[in-house]
């Protein structure tokens, strides 16, 4: 690409300038620069998505390598910027250095909070915040908002509101003196941990986190007095419950008055320092530099009854058996092993058959008090002795146990408690680690597999590793998607992104069709969920309710549950964890997601650039209005005519002549059909004003539910043409390089066409931008397919479509880029109607016969 | 595979995630594994016992990966090696061939990859 640019601008502006320097061959020489590093850093990123996927080994090193290869060509295109605009995009500067700061402190081992919030309500998080919001908060947010489970309200205090409560009070230093005098054995952890604490309690919370503390309880109690509000209020550190446990290393605090969080907050956080955690600490080698504590709040539950739930054994995983203990009351004494609790063992198998009780004689239970705290009190004669779950409770606890098992994909250990109503609330689901090392060999797997009935064998591709079983949902239609049932194992004929919808609760995911670099992968690898497609038969093969494992990595589909894979799966080092995948799942998350979207928004700046493809994409914008402002509405330079489109399409299209592109230039600076004498352009403008890739008759489809299922508010495609931006093409009399964005789709043709067939090229790139994850995945499709019937070599990235066609003679040529004009216009209107997987293929062939009309013509 | 004789297979790289994700992989398809992160000690293993197939990284501290790869092919030459390389040591790499080396892979690579690699070596070894 780099290569074609340079040689393509070496011969267009030798017929410009003759040799004499051109402002605007500069100037357009860069602006080609922009679009070729821009190119590049979207390939880059896309590549390194793939990564993710399980499938490939890398190391530290790739990750900064990786890294380093996207912070460069970024730092080298806001350079370009600026010698084109030169001092007008200082902020980017800015923007870029915070960004790279963040991804060297985090390849550094440093940490950093990703959000700017000190306080987020439950409702707005997700697993993806854990950084921000702690373990804690993250999973059982995530659990609330996946698997309609229900959780106490609350709200987060994120790592942010910690680093910056320690910011303020300039405690860094002090901390890490003492620290040092503690390492350095000059004084003990006692009195180390006494001395921080101290300086933490005493310290002053900043006044916007005081603020936005206030604001969260007021929500929280809606109408009530926050008098009347009381809460559990509980560390969630970051690396709690993900990477490590830290299991009971920091505090909970139960029963706090609304009205003293504010002080409760500033003892969790004086606790992360005590002495137990501190060693602990040491003990793990856990960098005292990574220790970031999140809070969690959440409205105090009378319990009836509490417990813990470990869905395996953790020293037997084997026995496929799980472990139940609850008590009277709040869960406190239970969870630090303080009190007698009745326990369960249950079979991990539907129905799930009680296999062991062993009942204690509870005499005391925790309680609330009325103004705040807890307090022992006896329980009643009667209850002592009987249990204190009934068999119905334990059947509901174990199957939520293992729903949230499967959902995670991990053993998990759950603590739960029975309000007053009698329904099950969580308190936290986190990762049970196994303590026992794996009875099974992987060498010896492979034996212990092999009586199993094997239904599929090296078919397919591997879009996520992993072994998963459950019962086989068939589905046959969207509507079916309504019914799937978590742990199931989803199979359909292709790798639709609708599936999208259900994928995190499914136990795995097999197609018919799909590529592993298309959406559903994406979101597969998001959520480690075993996905295998592309099998050709596994619909024909698999019946709806029968019960298969499947091990994708092995690519294998095994008739039955196989608990020797299960077991395999579910105790095995989980590469998901390892230091590297979450190096560069944290990296990427700094560099690849879009959220500079609308130009016309106010917050479309250098300061709301979050991530290198924000800069990205605000780079590209901005270079096109430079050389938008600069040859048209400017016009400084003779050489170069500009003028407006005025063709009956509804794009507004800036031209710029850079030598016989145009022949004659229209003294209102309007452009008709007559006046353009580019050839690719021609073609390309030919397709485009196609009166069907036009068509704006009304909508039939379902709009409604599509957008129900939309996670942004706005519908780009709807977007009226006077808000759809600018568009600008550069021509010659052979040469075209168009850059377009129509409602969210950026579009970049850069074409050069003549007699001699070997100079001859098109590159078309499409980016989607934002909008509903299933159409923009099959419009992707849909575009890949078309491009790939007229022989271009097609890339898909997800939504990004790279497509190029060289050597073509004059003809062929001409006949492709009209089917790029026509592409243009078609898709624009096209995603909203894409309402199914078929309309794929309908919409194929309906273009298809526009091409022909053409090629009759 | 069968219950004849498993295929040994001995890997070498100071990143301990690259032994970490091969090992079970491998195990799994019923291979013996066994795996080192610091030459030296890999150097040691080597000198007891032959090795069917031999996975090296090139650049580590120490030995590094030239010198060991050439004591395993020199005690052991039906040994068959395969290099996996960064791309900065590429060229390494293909002087690596001249020393008699199997076959070299770029990371990152796929566990597929490897895969067939290693199993493109074992049939080479049968014959």
């Amino acid at each position: 690409m780099k290569n074609i640019f340079t040689q393509i601008s070496d011969k267009l502006f030798h017929r410009v300038s003759k040799g004499e320097p051109s402002s605007f061959a500069v100037l357009f020489e860069r602006f080609q620069e922009i679009l070729d590093i821009n190119n590049q850093i979207l390939e880059l990123i896309a590549k390194a998505n793939d990564t993710l996927g399980g499938d490939y080994i890398f190391d530290r090193q790739h990750v900064h390598t990786m890294s380093l290869e996207i912070s460069n060509r970024v730092e080298k295109l806001i350079f370009t910027l600026d010698s084109i605009a030169p001092k007008k995009y200082r902020d980017l500067h800015r923007a870029f250095q915070r960004i790279r700061a963040a991804i060297e402190g985090d390849l550094a081992g440093r940490f950093t909070c990703p959000v700017a919030d000190f306080v987020i309500p439950y409702r707005n998080i997700n697993r993806n915040l854990v950084e921000a919001v702690g373990g804690k908060n993250a999973f059982l947010a995530e659990v609330a908002a996946n698997l309609d489970l229900k959780i106490p309200a609350g709200f987060a205090i994120t790592t942010g509101a910690y680093l910056e409560f320690i910011k303020s009070n300039d405690l860094e230093p002090k901390i890490s003196t003492i620290l040092q005098s503690w390492h350095q054995e000059k004084i003990d952890v006692a009195a180390a941990s006494a001395e921080i604490r101290k300086l933490i309690i005493n310290g002053k919370l900043p006044a916007k986190l005081e603020k936005d503390l206030n604001r969260a309880l007021e929500q929280l109690a809606g109408k009530r007095s926050l008098k009347k509000i009381y809460l559990a209020v509980r560390s969630s550190a970051f690396g709690e419950d993900g990477e490590r446990t830290f299991a009971g290393q920091y505090t909970t605090i139960l029963n706090v008055q609304a009205t003293e969080l504010a002080k409760t907050y500033l003892q969790i956080l004086a606790d992360t320092y005590g002495e137990k955690a501190m060693l602990y600490r040491r003990t793990i080698g856990f960098d005292e530099g990574e220790v970031a504590m999140a809070v969690a709040c959440q409205e105090m539950i009378d319990s009836k009854v509490s417990g813990v739930l470990y869905t395996m054994d953790p020293s037997h995983p084997e026995q496929h058996k799980m472990m139940l203990s609850a008590t009277w009351g709040l869960g406190g004494p239970l969870v630090s092993g303080r009190a007698n609790a009745d326990s369960f063992a249950i079979s991990r198998s539907t129905p799930h058959k009680i296999t062991a009780v062993n009942l204690v004689h509870k005499k005391k239970a925790l309680t609330l008090l009325k103004n705040g705290g807890t307090k022992e009190h006896p329980v009643s004669g009667d209850r002592q002795d009987t249990a204190c779950l009934d068999n119905i409770q334990i059947q509901k606890i174990a199957a939520t146990g293992l729903l949230i098992e499967k959902y995670f994909k991990y053993p998990q250990d759950i603590e739960f408690t029975i309000n007053q109503e009698g329904e099950l609330v969580l308190l936290q689901a986190r990762r049970l680690a196994i303590a026992a090392p794996p009875k099974i060999k992987p060498g010896a797997l492979a034996k212990l597999t092999r009586n199993y009935p094997v239904l599929l064998r090296d078919q397919g591709e591997t879009a996520q590793k992993g072994v998963g079983s459950g019962p086989v949902f068939l589905m046959s239609k969207e509507e079916d998607l309504r019914h799937f049932p978590v742990g199931s194992i989803l199979v359909a004929r292709h790798a639709s992104p609708l599936l999208a919808k259900v994928l995190r609760g499914a136990a795995g995911i097999i197609t018919d069709v799909g590529s592993t670099t298309g959406h559903l992968a994406t979101i597969a690898r998001e959520f480690r969920v075993p996905c295998l497609l592309n099998t050709g038969q596994a619909t024909k093969l698999l019946q709806h309710g029968q019960a298969i494992t499947i091990d994708t990595e092995e690519k294998i589909i095994y008739q039955g549950i196989v608990k020797e894979l299960e077991e395999y799966a579910l105790t095995e080092d989980d590469l998901a964890e390892t230091e590297e995948y979450r190096l560069l799942r944290r990296v990427l998350r700094k560099i690849e997601p879009l959220n500079l979207l609308d130009p016309a928004d106010k917050n479309f700046a250098p300061r709301s650039c979050h991530t290198f493809h924000d800069i990205t994409r605000f780079v590209h914008e901005k270079a096109v209005n430079e050389l938008i402002d600069h040859n048209y509405y400017q016009n400084h330079d003779h050489r170069s005519a500009a003028g407006k489109l005025d063709w009956p399409i509804p794009i507004d299209l800036i031209m710029i002549d850079i030598g016989g592109g145009l022949k004659t230039k229209n003294k209102e600076g309007l452009i008709k059909h007559s006046d353009i004498a580019s050839v690719p352009m021609l073609a390309m403008l030919e397709g485009l004003a196609h009166p069907k890739a036009w068509n704006n008759e009304p909508m039939s489809v379902d709009v409604g539910s599509f957008m129900s299922s939309l996670t942004r508010t706005f519908s780009p495609e709807l977007a009226a043409p006077e808000h759809v931006g600018r568009n600008l093409a550069v021509v010659s009399d052979c040469y075209a390089n168009v850059s377009l964005r129509l409602g969210y789709h950026f579009t970049m043709i850069d074409t050069y066409l003549t007699d001699n067939i070997n100079d001859n090229y098109a590159y078309f790139r499409f980016f989607g931008g934002v909008t509903d994850s299933c159409r923009r995945a099959r419009r992707a499709q849909f575009l890949g397919q078309v491009l790939a019937s007229q022989d271009f070599r097609v890339e898909t990235h997800d939504d990004l479509v790279v497509a190029r066609v060289k050597k073509l003679d004059k003809t062929g040529l001409r006949k492709r880029l009209y089917l790029l004009g026509l592409l243009i216009g078609f898709t624009r209107q096209l995603d909203v109607k894409m309402v199914s997987d078929q309309s794929i293929n309908e919409y194929i062939t309906q273009l298809n016969s526009l091409m022909e009309e053409n090629h009759d013509r | 595979m069968t219950d004849k004789a498993q295929t040994t297979i001995l890997i070498l790289d100071d990143e301990p995630i690259v032994s970490k994700r091969l090992k079970p992989s491998l195990e799994k398809k019923g291979y013996e594994v066994e795996t080192f992160t610091v030459s030296i000690d890999a150097m040691k293993r080597v000198r007891e016992k032959n090795f069917d197939i031999v996975i090296t990284d090139l650049k580590m501290e120490g030995v590094d990966g030239m010198q060991f790869l050439t004591e395993v092919k020199s005690r052991s030459p039906e040994t068959e090696v395969i290099v996996i390389t960064g791309f900065a040591t590429m060229e390494t790499a293909k002087e690596s061939f001249r020393k008699g080396v199997f076959d070299f892979l770029a990371k990152p690579f796929k566990l597929g990859e490897i895969a067939d690699v290693i199993s493109r070596a074992e049939k080479k070894k049968q014959g």
